[in-house]
């Protein structure tokens, strides 16, 4: 994947942070708002499947740059790729996890 | 009385210049030394380190050649900023004290004292191909006219052809600071001068040496590339272009109006 596709997505992860967390946020504190998605699970699942992928892959590129930069080197900048991508989809895996079993579905 | 034109390069104060010293041969730390001399109103930084040179300490080093602010030989560190030596007069610089510290460019291997290394700097700059690529090599074997470009073609990029090549902006950018194989600031801008030119086929040849992880998505736009140009170029802005040239490529769409690159009259940069 080129460097400009990888900045692309985080820059469109960055915006769907917002609008998904301002959904989570209304959802919870909101009660028009929350009747109409927590009273949809599937609807409250896919809002926060989205937001937590987002939020992940935005944070994991965030730190891939970072650490890029700090350590510029070509043999490191791709294993920092591989191993950040790998922890994010672990992590992404588990919030998952976490999320079905609060909304009852496992 | 009036005074006269002789008048005015008479003495009027002493400065002390501070300037870093480095043999990375010989010497195992750098050390500062101070010169006194005397200044008129119209000394400039480099006609102190001449006359150092001449008649102080014929063993200090540093770099100059057109002496009016054209090759960019003479960029370092004055009073902690990338400036131009044979531009900047020790009086303005020396903001009512008595002295002025001169240190060697950041971000650039001392060769010895104010002199540095550009091999790194250069090497990047022509890593993007910074020339005219054209596919039609029938026309540029045997050529049957001009390359014609409107004005708002050339608007495009004509305030990224004044770069020096000075290296103050690859000095001052935070990125190359930690990061030693970013591009730069002047090569990017540069990749952007030539991607943008309507003569110019390269586009493809170029993306995949500036949109890589070391190319132009690593500018964080602290802009103090384009706050130290001494020639108003603005590198920073460049790069942004760059980047919003290669996303609107991906998408099939064609680059910037010029509007977007300029003010609407061009030489309103100039005028800053």
């Amino acid at each position: 994947m080129r460097e400009s596709t990888k900045m692309l997505l985080h820059y469109i992860t960055g915006l769907l942070i917002v609008v998904t967390g301002l959904i989570h946020l209304l959802a919870n504190n909101d009660p028009n708002v929350g009747k109409l998605i927590t009273g949809n699970v599937y609807l409250y699942l896919t809002n926060m499947s989205v937001f937590l992928a987002s939020l992940l892959y935005h944070a994991f590129n965030g730190i891939r740059v970072i650490l890029i930069e700090l350590v510029p080197d070509a043999c490191w900048t791709r294993l920092i790729g591989w191993a950040l991508l790998l922890i994010g989809i672990a992590t992404y895996a588990v919030g998952i996890q976490v999320l079905l079993m609060s909304l009852g579905l496992v | 009385m009036e005074q006269s034109s002789m008048d005015l390069w008479k003495p009027i104060k002493v400065i002390r210049l501070r300037v870093y010293r480095y043999n990375p041969k010989k010497d195992y730390f750098p050390e500062w030394r101070e010169y006194e001399i005397e200044v008129s109103r119209g000394t400039t930084i480099l006609d102190a380190l001449l006359r150092i040179k001449e008649e102080i300490d014929p063993s200090l080093s540093f770099r100059y050649s057109c002496g009016q602010a054209l090759c960019g030989s003479c960029a370092m560190m004055i009073n902690g900023r990338q400036m131009l030596a044979c531009r900047t007069r020790v009086l303005e610089v020396a903001h009512g004290r008595d002295l002025v510290e001169l240190r060697p460019l950041d971000n650039f291997p001392v060769i010895r004292d104010l002199a540095c290394d550009f091999t790194s700097f250069f090497e990047k700059h022509r890593a993007v191909k910074p020339w005219i690529i054209r596919k039609d090599s029938d026309e540029l074997d045997n050529p049957t006219g001009e390359y014609k470009q409107s004005i708002e073609e050339y608007a495009r990029y004509y305030q990224f052809t004044d770069c020096l090549k000075c290296g103050a902006c690859y000095s001052a950018c935070p990125t190359t600071a930690t990061d030693h194989a970013y591009l730069g600031p002047q090569a990017l801008s540069q990749a952007y001068r030539y991607m943008v030119d309507s003569r110019d086929d390269g586009f493809d040849e170029r993306i995949p040496i500036v949109d890589t992880e070391h190319g132009c998505w690593r500018c964080h736009f602290a802009t103090s590339c384009s706050d130290v140009c001494p020639k108003y170029v603005d590198p920073a802005q460049g790069i942004q272009l760059l980047k919003k040239l290669i996303i609107r490529r991906k998408f099939g769409l064609k680059p910037h109006r010029p509007a977007e690159v300029l003010p609407s009259k061009i030489g309103e940069v100039k005028r800053r």
